[in-house]
């Protein structure tokens, strides 16, 4: 590890990193600010933009979008009670009522030193942890990774939404999807439908426009055009913590961040997750319970050091598997794969410097974060009433010069459109579109992994039952609907209580 | 005032902007694309080439970038182009002299659709076998083979050159019937999955199979050129050539599109001879990427593309069935 | 002329305030059940014309669409069985009330987003159908701060200039 420290630390400090990871930082904390903007939505927008830079400052961009999307969504939780981004929702129950005391300076500071911290032990456990597991991962066999894809694309198609059928049905219509252009192992055409553009497939940024950015842009209807007019006078209090409350809230943040990383190297499993675990975990172990849901400093704390905490474990999956820790970092997959860094070992080995650099980087993506939050944060307080009129038609043009630039024609701009007319049926029909997009990412890994596995056992499927690796991922699989199965029954129960 | 401001800011920026898209373009940088994998060798040589490029030229900026696709990526440059477009395309062996005999229909374009500009290098494939069998020579792995095992072999593409290196290799042994071909998404992964005993050998490039070498997962058997391997890691490793069975060295042509200016094509030549003999560059794909700069003329080209079809045409039944 | 656009937004919030009133309420599970099985029959359908195989492989192009469109239908039939029992034994379906003025509103997004794309693609100028865009959904949100146009275009043509120029993007 020492070996490639000195030199990723010399490719990680140049003035174009810091200038990307700054430029990501800001862009990531407005958009996360925005109620209605995701932190998802962002780095698909942005997605394009990398693709003519090389791995470092890309990565960099989008990791700073990243980071900076888990405590943006805060600043509109605590100022006007709507959550900027999902799992912002946790902060804002203390975190509005904290500043409703007088105390938002207070609430925004809190939550920046939380996010902070969570962040950077995120960080620091991908340093310690990416090339461990990346070792054991070194010794996966076609057969292991089949079922490794297996139990990513499970785990997605089950906590995404409502319904597990409906997140399968989701899950199979991506890797469908993924099935279009040249059969991985032949070459032979697939689903072309005698479309030349459709050889070399669709390519992930274009569907992901479509699926995640326009769906958004045609909801616009299903909403009244709110004003979040905000008073940025109204942040007039000190901002003092004491010295009391940094005690207090020493214990929530340590533990958070812990399920934070736990919960992040979990594919398919969130910040949303880890807010709400952590923040009932803090409440349950409070000595001040009953501050919960009043402006609780520990609630706060708790809830924004574990969706930081997230940031730095998703990877963990995504670089050493190839399996995305969650929606957000199946599209940084991409950034990395255009640079030639394919998840594994050898990036650890043969691309080491680069890899370190972008684990090191995490920790500046932190910093910057927290630097931008200190001096910027009433910036960010000021965006969050941007006017939607303005907002949305800028969407749509970043869009499609996104969607155009992948690969300099329309015929993606239009495949971006089908696309979102299909999330909006699908939003209809309440499928969730985040297996679709694991499926997409997952397909072609599957399925090679899974017909070479067969060729390798001339046809025989007891190869998926062959070796340790195989039986662990099969007992995880079965364990892992088992308890998917059990959660939503406890769910309908309860909702069929509340109801009764 | 301030909406004035604002208004003038418009006017000014929707003509810049009109003007801009309907002025001419007068552009020197030259996009270079390689249809595999980004991590590949090629890939990775054209990205070399392309930094280098500034250092030689005032007037041509190479960009390089890389789409795995292989023929449908040709396909699209193809019809994406016309001649004297600042566009280069990488095609090697496999499409000139592999896809044109297994599958035709897939290519929507021929050798006559492209001006040869230059080839960068050649790379000299070899056979690794799990440390296990102990496959240390040719001498060895004929005995082998004679024993009537099944071989398995790890190959880059269900096609590609290394299919066919290994369907000549092992087919002129006379186990053809034998032989098992199972693909893998790129060179390296079909390295690895020799040393993680998923098949019996692999066909790669020498950069690709070094790491596993090194940590004594693989022996290298031999190598898919006429000579043993003259220096590097690998040196002594047996050519097959002087052993009688068939052999070609990988090379990938970077081309323009045809009809572009010859002119051009001479200086794009020209650039790239002087990144070839940039003593930095050579050291690299000599040392790390375990190549032989390989400058071509067209004549040359064309023997390598007749001598690969011949292979394949001989081989092709134990490959595609 | 603002009268004419007063007298514009009336009719159509007359017309809106109508059709809000109409909604239409689909079994949801039931229709999607049997939208994805078709869907599936359909892939299953057309697979052969579309997915060439070669006769030597062990496992073919077809087996890994072949199955995920297996696990679709199943995954479909329980979510029909799932409903038809619930009709079966009177309990309640998973109903979604779909309102004819939101689905009309999102046509109309969909409108001005497919004659952004034409007008781009058809020009060749991205930046004029990026002009359109805006003055589309300023027309649909019926803003009528000239400032909010200003921006809003300034803000277009500089995205499309980055674009163009920073990126390298020919449009």
């Amino acid at each position: 590890m020492l070996q490639h420290i000195i030199p990723a630390t010399g490719l990680l400090f140049t003035l174009q990193n810091i200038l990307w990871i700054n430029i990501g930082v800001f862009i990531g904390s407005v958009f996360a600010a925005i109620p209605g903007l995701s932190v998802i939505l962002c780095v698909i927008l942005f997605l394009p933009v990398t693709y003519s830079m090389t791995a470092i400052p890309g990565m960099m961009f989008l990791l700073g979008i990243y980071c900076a999307g888990g405590y943006g969504g805060s600043v509109s939780a605590i100022l006007i009670n709507t959550p900027g981004t999902p799992h912002a929702a946790a902060t804002m129950l203390d975190g509005h009522p904290l500043s409703e005391q007088g105390r938002t300076k207070a609430a925004l500071k809190i939550a920046l030193y939380a996010s902070t911290f969570g962040g950077v032990f995120s960080a620091l456990m991908l340093l310690f942890l990416g090339p461990q597991v990346a070792r054991i991962a070194a010794q996966l066999g076609t057969a292991e990774y089949f079922m490794v894809c297996v139990f990513g694309l499970t785990i997605i198609a089950g906590v995404s939404g409502k319904s597990m059928i409906k997140g399968l049905i989701s899950a199979c219509l991506g890797l469908l999807i993924s099935c279009v252009g040249s059969d991985p192992m032949t070459s032979y055409d697939r689903f072309t439908f005698g479309i030349p553009r459709l050889y070399l497939g669709l390519d992930l940024a274009v569907c992901l426009i479509g699926l995640f950015a326009l769906v958004e842009i045609m909801a616009k209807a299903e909403r009244r055009l709110d004003r979040l007019n905000l008073d940025t006078t109204q942040i007039k209090d000190d901002g003092v913590i004491t010295k009391a409350e940094y005690k207090r809230m020493t214990r929530p943040v340590l533990i958070s961040s812990l399920i934070g990383v736990m919960v992040g190297i979990i594919p398919g499993t969130g910040a949303s997750e880890a807010s709400w675990f952590s923040y009932n975990t803090a409440k349950n172990m409070s000595k001040h319970p009953e501050e919960f849901g009043h402006g609780s400093v520990e609630g706060i704390a708790a809830a924004e050091s574990a969706n930081n905490a997230v940031t730095g474990a998703t990877l963990i999956p995504l670089l050493t598997l190839g399996i995305p820790g969650d929606g957000t970092v199946a599209i940084m997959l991409s950034a990395l794969m255009i640079n030639g860094l394919n998840p594994g070992l050898s990036l650890f080995t043969t691309q080491g410097d680069i890899m370190y650099a972008i684990m090191l980087g995490l920790i500046l993506v932190n910093v910057f974060m927290f630097l931008q939050g200190k001096f910027l944060t009433t910036i960010f307080a000021k965006v969050v009433s941007i006017p939607q009129e303005i907002l949305t038609p800028i969407i749509v043009i970043f869009c499609f010069a996104g969607a155009y630039s992948v690969n300099g024609n329309y015929f993606d701009v239009g495949v971006a459109l089908i696309f979102g007319i299909l999330s909006w049926v699908l939003r209809k029909l309440e499928l969730p579109p985040v297996p679709i997009l694991l499926g997409l990412v997952l397909g072609s890994m599957t399925e090679t992994n899974f017909r070479r596995a067969l060729l390798i056992s001339n046809g025989s499927p007891s190869i998926f039952f062959s070796s340790v690796y195989c039986i662990i991922f099969l007992v995880l699989i079965v364990g892992a609907v088992g308890a998917i199965v059990r959660g939503k029954m406890k769910e309908r129960k309860a909702s069929q209580q509340k109801e009764d | 005032m301030k909406k004035k401001i604002l208004s003038l800011a418009l006017v000014g920026a929707m003509c810049i902007g009109l003007l801009a898209s309907c002025g001419g373009k007068k552009n020197a940088t030259w996009k270079v694309t390689c249809p595999w994998a980004p991590s590949g060798v090629a890939a990775m040589v054209s990205q070399q080439a392309a930094t280098k490029s500034t250092s030689y030229s005032d007037t041509i900026t190479l960009v390089a970038e890389a789409i795995k696709g292989d023929a449908a990526t040709v396909n699209t440059w193809v019809a994406d182009t016309k001649a004297n477009d600042t566009e280069l395309v990488f095609v090697g062996e496999g499409l000139l002299s592999i896809t044109s005999i297994l599958d035709p229909d897939k290519m929507q374009f021929g050798y006559e659709d492209f001006v040869f500009v230059e080839n960068l290098y050649s790379s000299i494939f070899v056979l690794s076998a799990d440390a296990e069998l102990n496959i240390n020579s040719i001498a060895d792995l004929e005995s082998y083979v004679g024993q009537g095992n099944e071989i398995s072999v790890a190959v880059n593409g269900a096609t590609g050159s290394e299919a066919f290196l290994a369907a000549s290799l092992f087919g002129a042994m006379g186990a053809g019937d034998k032989l098992k071909l199972t693909p893998y998404q790129s060179a390296a992964e079909a390295a690895q999955a020799v040393a993680r005993g998923e098949t019996q050998f692999a066909v790669s490039h020498q950069s690709q199979i070094l790491e596993t070498y090194q940590q004594k997962g693989v022996t290298v058997v031999c190598a898919f050129d006429e000579n043993d391997i003259a220096n590097g890691p690998f040196e002594g490793v047996e050519g097959v050539g002087q052993h009688g069975y068939p052999y070609f060295r990988n090379r990938c042509f970077v081309m323009a599109r045809a009809g572009t200016d010859e002119a051009k094509v001479k200086e794009l030549k020209e650039l790239y001879g002087k990144i070839l003999a940039d003593q930095e560059v050579a050291d690299w794909l000599h040392d790390t990427m375990l190549l032989e700069v390989d400058t071509m003329s067209v004549e040359d080209v064309e023997a390598h593309i007749d001598n690969v079809k011949s292979i394949v045409n001989e081989y092709k039944d134990i490959v595609a069935g | 002329m603002s009268k004419w656009v007063e007298q514009f937004n009336g009719r159509m919030d007359a017309w809106g305030r109508k059709l809000h009133e109409k909604e239409i309420r689909i079994p949801i599970d039931l229709v999607t059940g049997i939208l994805f099985f078709l869907l599936g029959l359909g892939v299953l359908l057309v697979m052969p014309d579309q997915v060439a195989i070669s006769e030597k492989d062990v496992v073919n192009g077809r087996a890994f669409p072949t199955m995920l469109t297996v696990v679709l239908l199943l995954c479909c039939a329980m979510l029909i069985g799932k409903e038809l029992y619930k009709l079966a034994t009177k309990q309640p379906l998973n109903w979604k009330v779909i309102n004819i003025q939101v689905e009309i509103k999102a046509l109309i997004i969909l409108g001005i987003l497919v004659v952004t794309y034409l007008l781009s693609k058809l020009t060749g100028l991205f930046v004029v159908g990026a002009i359109f865009c805006c003055l589309g959904f300023l027309l649909y949100f019926r803003c009528r701060k000239k400032s909010y146009y200003v921006i809003t275009l300034v803000i277009a043509v500089a995205i499309w200039a980055a674009f163009r120029f920073a990126l390298g993007v020919d449009f």
